[in-house]
């Protein structure tokens, strides 16, 4: 009879440890680790430090007073609203515009998709500040809309310039190619067969989308949400020149008040606030990885 | 039931025809495999009966009524497709039950039905599971019961087993047909495993290159292949070529006496109709000899370079470079793809070479 019992002591290899590869391993990790470290990670905590330590003449004290002012200042309350308010806007046309475009990408078999992605991914490759004057130039006051309306004898058209729409366009406009190509990501886990089967079924196009399609991406709409409001919410050039200037949205309320008010533990403070709300956004992304990665297992 | 009837049918891709004029009727409760090698179109023809692709020339039939253009959703047709194509977020009942509730059924009912369906591939009580929590052969039962609880005029299968193994293949096969018998329901089966085909089929409809090589019953599939391409990829098959010389072939061992011109031909010999007998002066010798439990497959070489395929009892003992004596019960007789003649063959018996 073959004895097929072994010792246990003798693994081909080694482990990990017993062959150096663990210390290279962690050497090859420790530079981007020391990176997130150094230019993350401590300043978040700098900077909650020191909104929590007023300076005093004896030193430092804990206190609230920034965050008390904060949130009594009704002022920086429209300015806090006014974010949200974009960024849930935005988020509502991006999902709005890019779930039939990233459908049409996804299950278009025509060689007009190929054109139709390239169009999509154009705002990719367009700088904000370029996209910023670019609208200023079209729909702004006297821009090009307005030019042809007034040769056609039409009004000029009510500019979304210097106010919340102004942002919300741009920043839809910058979003569009990442939230697609997101989205068409997502759309990847549904397969065709599972589409054919549900049409076999009996599923018009409606009842498609609404049993089959949109429930095997629900993650990826999640994960698409989170990244959208993470990157609205702390816009910064688009809401600056192409926003209202009172209430204005978080980005340009703190470079404001740390530049031109003089106040950089306000503007921290701010931006603190500004972190915590993205942080919980954050939360449902990183949540969402994860329990892709469990369904994966 | 239903019957199905293809007319003249054409698929081209990009300029290329996939499809060339098929003609095809399927009676009511047949069971027919479509069988080819990879491109040979038989999947698209599957699928342009499903309502997924549309044919660029002839029609579709059911039951008389052409439903060439008519969408899948709307068609009396139930797909298993080779992938299962569960929906992974809908439990096992869930998955059966679709269809069912966009037809808008009682609740009742449709678990009534669900039941019944379920019970019908064997899988009561799995109802509340996920489809992941389930196997690849349970997979495909619950792919086939969603299929057949629409109750559709055509059931299409594309290739529905050939994720599985060897023994859950086997199995799931001969599940299949005895629903699909106890049904009666009208079946296109497509496969490019002939076993499954000659296992399951009521008739086999060979494709090539997009049209129809033969269509027969397996018996006559097998027995009486009517072109070499039929011959050589309907089971193993041993292709001798030599001339026809006055109605007698030259080949050293086989001397097949047929009424066909003279001229190049090709003896083609199944493994089975070939007998292995111990001589000495043949040249023919024992090249390998592989145990297949049921039967030993002896190959042999041949004097002429060539090899060929003979099947023995498990009984028979040979060892390689022995050598050996051919008798071949039965040969048919190609030139080119066109069969000549079916004969059976006398043994030359003390051939020198």
């Amino acid at each position: 009879m073959t004895d097929l019992s072994s010792s246990g002591t003798g693994r081909a290899g080694g482990t990990a440890h017993s062959n150096g590869r663990g210390l290279t391993g962690l050497l090859l990790v420790s530079a981007p680790v020391a990176l997130l470290g150094w230019l993350i990670i401590y300043p978040i905590f700098n900077a909650i430090a020191r909104t929590l330590f007023a300076p005093t003449q004896t030193g430092t004290a804990f206190s609230l007073d920034t965050y008390g002012r904060f949130f009594s200042d009704g002022y920086a309350l429209a300015n806090l609203w006014l974010t949200l308010w974009v960024t849930a806007v935005c988020a509502a046309l991006l999902l709005a515009i890019c779930l039939p475009l990233a459908l049409y990408l996804r299950f278009a078999k025509s060689r007009v998709a190929g054109v139709v992605q390239g169009l999509a991914l154009f705002p990719m490759f367009v700088p904000s500040v370029i996209l910023a004057y670019a609208l200023i130039r079209t729909i702004g006051p006297n821009g090009g809309v307005d030019l042809v309306l007034n040769a056609l004898g039409l009004p000029k058209i009510n500019s979304p310039y210097l106010t919340p729409w102004g942002p919300i366009i741009g920043l839809v406009w910058d979003n569009i190619p990442l939230t697609t190509l997101m989205l068409v990501a997502g759309l990847g886990a549904v397969s065709d067969n599972a589409v054919e089967a549900a049409r076999d079924a009996g599923a018009r196009p409606i009842a498609l989308l609404r049993h089959i399609i949109l429930p095997q991406i629900g993650n990826a709409m999640l994960v698409v949400l989170s990244f959208t409001v993470l990157s609205i919410f702390s816009a910064f050039t688009l809401p600056y020149v192409l926003g209202p200037a009172s209430p204005e949205m978080m980005g340009p309320f703190m470079q404001r008040t740390f530049s031109q008010v003089m106040d950089p533990r306000m503007a921290v403070t701010q931006a603190v606030i500004t972190f915590a709300i993205c942080a919980v956004f954050g939360a449902f992304y990183v949540r969402s990885i994860a329990k892709n990665r469990e369904a994966r297992r | 039931m239903a019957q199905l009837t293809l007319k003249n049918l054409g698929k081209s891709f990009d300029a290329t025809d996939v499809i060339r004029d098929l003609s095809l009727d399927v009676a009511d409760g047949e069971l027919v495999c479509l069988l080819g090698p990879s491109g040979s179109g038989k999947s698209t023809v599957l699928r342009m009966v499903g309502g997924f692709e549309t044919p660029n020339r002839g029609a579709i039939l059911i039951d008389g009524e052409d439903v060439t253009r008519v969408p899948p959703e709307k068609r009396p047709t139930g797909m298993v497709f080779q992938s299962h194509a569960l929906w992974s977020h809908m439990s096992v009942a869930g998955n059966v039950a679709f269809g069912l509730k966009l037809r808008g059924l009682p609740k009742t009912q449709i678990r009534e039905k669900v039941g019944e369906a379920l019970a019908l591939v064997g899988l009561e009580g799995y109802g509340e599971r996920r489809v992941w929590q389930l196997s690849g052969g349970q997979q495909q039962r619950v792919a086939i019961a969603r299929a057949l609880v629409l109750e559709p005029k055509i059931l299409l299968l594309d290739e529905p087993f050939a994720s599985l193994d060897q023994h859950l293949r086997e199995r799931l096969r001969e599940e299949l047909r005895d629903i699909q018998r106890r049904l009666g329901i009208t079946t296109l089966f497509v496969t490019h495993g002939q076993d499954e085909a000659l296992a399951l089929a009521d008739r086999i409809v060979v494709l090539r290159g997009g049209e129809i090589e033969q269509v027969a019953s397996p018996d006559r599939m097998y027995r009486a292949p009517q072109t070499r391409f039929v011959a050589g990829f309907i089971g193993s098959m041993n292709f001798l070529p030599c001339d026809m010389r006055g109605g007698v072939s030259d080949h050293p061992l086989f001397a097949v006496r047929a009424t066909v011109p003279d001229g190049p031909v090709e003896l083609a010999i199944r493994p089975e109709a070939l007998t292995l007998l111990p001589a000495r002066g043949t040249g023919a010798r024992v090249h390998r000899v592989t145990d297949y439990g049921t039967h030993l497959l002896v190959d042999v070489d041949l004097p002429d370079g060539g090899r060929l395929k003979a099947m023995c009892p498990p009984s028979a003992r040979y060892e390689p470079g022995q050598e050996v004596a051919l008798e071949a019960g039965h040969v048919a007789l190609f030139r080119g793809d066109a069969k000549l003649a079916e004969v059976t063959v006398e043994r030359r018996v003390a051939v020198h070479v």
